[in-house]
């Protein structure tokens, strides 16, 4: 391994030692507000590491990963969810009163598994990661394990990824079958040569969309979404919604660049399908749903569905559609939690619709956020969400993908309706019911309403001046292979 | 027919028959104890690619860790027919043409790939799972994915202290 390759897998190092610095403190018995402080430093550091290799950049660290711009800019939106959980995690564990401290090592680890996700271009580095990132899932899930849903998420979560791994492995053994290589460019190198589509390939790419489907939570691997959102802890729930489902899409985004499988009708007719269902459920499941966490959890199925529509033209636009996308919707999805976790009571989460009945005469500025991000998932104009739903809707227009377009405009102006009932629930004008004493670390505070007014600035900023945000992607993106 | 092969055919017999045992065991003691046999089989099989390390793995792995965790199990949960589940006919009829569906359409795949007619597996002088190479392939090429692998491992410890340990 050369000095250079070395250079350029300096951000993941440090993210595994974070959690290792992690680890050594609380052996040496620091409080909560020192590892806190630790992990958000350590996380900046991850940053202006990556900033700093990105001189060296592409490497191509053989066999099994490669750093580029690609997966230096997902890399860089999962460090950023990151670093806005593991802020807001304070606030939501000190009211809480458990043992946090174990809660920082398994978020590392885990967005490290993540982080090997988006720069893997190789079978093995594919699995190793995807398993990293959902073990310690696991444990999060289940992390506050006194609640009764807690356990049952977890549970839930641990035999469903369990199952769809054997699925993943098993889809992947039939491609190792029919090519030979685990590699991507292997892959898709003997499958030119091979001229035609082989069924034993369809199979295992079939085989191999169980997994990827469960990790995206698209229809009809979708189950779980709803309960594990709803029984985790609002962080981690806000964690899964976030850097996971970045991650996953990742490394299944450049294994289909890699094998060009725009190309192949069968592919991209299972996959169509596949947005197709989860815009429509997503969107309905959502329509008479109480809870708001449930409701996120189907709003976010509905987003992936629309996120494949961006991903089905497979050229560039498709990238940076997808890039942009997913960008606005990991923003959108910090704000909106980011008010659950601020607003949450000590015993359990503020996830009863009724608990936000009229919001904005009590606190307007939680309210007024929770409706900028709001709106910003339906799609409406001057926020992020429209401009990365028009982008999207351009990539699909372009590869004249008409059938999951039209079902995308028809699904959005569904959405449209539960999102509004929720802001107008939040204006009406009754007493509101969360009671909640501050009593706190103050800075913390302060932090955080710094991070949710920074996030609502550039959900307003990507929608207003959105030609930035796509220049910079596009300049990440040249540094590729 | 050289040794080679009547040692291949009768491991192929007696993992097929032993895996056909678990699943029509009424006694879930009985199905583990035939899983064990099929695992010793495939060991078998192992051996003969001249795997040996793959076998041993598989053999300490399978057969001796994850086996001991199923007898536990069923022995806490103290299983026996009149606990179990009474489904009806259907259920099995339909489960038979699913399962049954699903292994004809691997089978079939298998059969018209074109690359595996007039292949035949290395008997004894593969040299790819002997422990030596796998070191070597281990320690070179995957050397950052063994890495990584260990992180994994933490995980699971920290994941599972996490959720064992009294408060």
């Amino acid at each position: 391994m050369t000095e250079q390759q070395l250079m350029a897998l300096l951000p993941f190092m440090v993210l595994a030692a974070a959690s290792i610095v992690i680890i050594l403190l609380i052996a040496f018995r620091q409080g909560h507000t020192v590892i806190q402080v630790t992990g958000f430093l350590l996380m900046c550091l991850v940053i202006f590491a990556m900033w700093y290799v990105r001189g060296v950049l592409p490497q191509t660290i053989a066999p099994l990963l490669i750093v580029d711009g690609f997966g230096a800019l997902f890399t860089g939106l999962i460090v950023f969810c990151v670093l806005v959980v593991g802020l807001f995690s304070y606030i939501y564990f000190e009211e809480r009163e458990e043992n946090p401290r174990e809660y920082y090592i398994l978020i590392f680890l885990s967005t490290l598994g993540a982080a090997i996700l988006t720069i893997s271009r190789h079978f093995m580095s594919f699995f190793i990661g995807l398993e990293l990132l959902s073990i310690s899932l696991y444990a999060l899930i289940a992390y506050l394990r006194t609640r009764n849903n807690a356990i049952e998420a977890g549970i839930k979560y641990l035999v469903l990824a369990a199952l769809t791994s054997a699925f993943l492995l098993f889809g992947m053994a039939l491609i190792y079958m029919e090519t030979g290589s685990m590699d991507f460019a292997v892959i898709a190198q003997r499958l030119n040569a091979a001229g035609k589509s082989s069924a034993l390939f369809l199979t295992g790419f079939g085989v191999m969309m169980v997994a990827v489907g469960f990790k995206l939570a698209l229809v009809p691997f979708h189950l779980w979404a709803a309960d594990v959102y709803q029984g985790a802890p609002s962080p981690v729930a806000s964690f899964i919604a976030t850097v996971s489902k970045v991650g996953v899409f990742a490394v299944f985004l450049r294994f289909c660049q890699e094998l060009h499988l725009q190309n192949n009708s069968a592919v991209m007719m299972l996959i169509s399908a596949v947005a197709i269902l989860s815009m429509i459920s997503g969107n309905i499941l959502a329509l008479r749903q109480q809870n708001l966490k449930r409701l996120l959890a189907y709003s976010s199925i509905a987003h992936f569905g629309y996120l494949l529509v961006a991903f089905l033209p497979g050229n560039n636009t498709g990238v940076e559609a997808a890039v942009f996308y997913l960008t606005a919707y990991a923003i959108t999805i910090l704000a909106a939690f980011g008010i659950i976790i601020l607003l949450s009571p000590g015993e359990k989460d503020a996830d009863s619709l009724s608990m936000y009945r009229g919001l904005f005469w009590d606190k307007p500025f939680m309210a007024i956020v929770l409706t900028v991000a709001l709106l910003s998932l339906a799609g409406i104009p001057l926020t992020a969400g429209f401009i990365g739903k028009f982008y999207v809707l351009t990539a699909g227009v372009e590869q004249r993908a008409w059938l999951p377009v039209i079902v995308l405009v028809i699904t959005s102006v569904i959405g449209l309706y539960y999102y509004l009932r929720i802001i107008s629930t939040i204006f009406a004008d009754s007493p509101v019911t969360i009671q909640k004493e501050r009593s706190l670390n103050q800075f913390f505070y302060t932090a955080s309403y710094a991070a949710l007014v920074v996030l609502t600035l550039l959900l307003f900023g990507i929608g207003v001046m959105p030609a930035v945000i796509i220049q910079g992607i596009k300049q990440f993106l040249v540094i590729d292979r | 027919m050289g040794t080679a092969q009547i040692l291949f055919w009768s491991l192929t017999a007696l993992a097929l028959i032993s895996a056909i045992m678990v699943l029509v065991s009424k006694n879930p003691v009985y199905s583990v104890l035939w899983l064990i046999v099929v695992f010793f089989a495939i060991s078998g099989h192992y051996i003969l690619l001249n795997a040996q390390f793959l076998a041993i793995v598989n053999l300490i792995v399978y057969a001796g860790a994850i086996m001991v965790l199923f007898l536990f199990v069923i022995m806490l949960m103290n299983l026996n027919t009149e606990t179990e589940p009474q489904k009806s006919i259907w259920m099995k009829f339909f489960g038979v043409v699913a399962g049954g569906l699903l292994l004809s359409f691997f089978i079939s795949f298998v059969i018209s790939s074109a690359d595996l007619k007039g292949k035949s597996a290395q008997l004894k002088e593969g040299e790819i799972g002997l422990i030596k190479t796998l070191g070597k392939a281990l320690f070179n090429d995957y050397v950052i994915p063994f890495e990584i692998a260990s992180i994994l491992f933490l995980s699971a410890m920290v994941g599972a202290v996490v959720i064992g340990k009294k408060d």
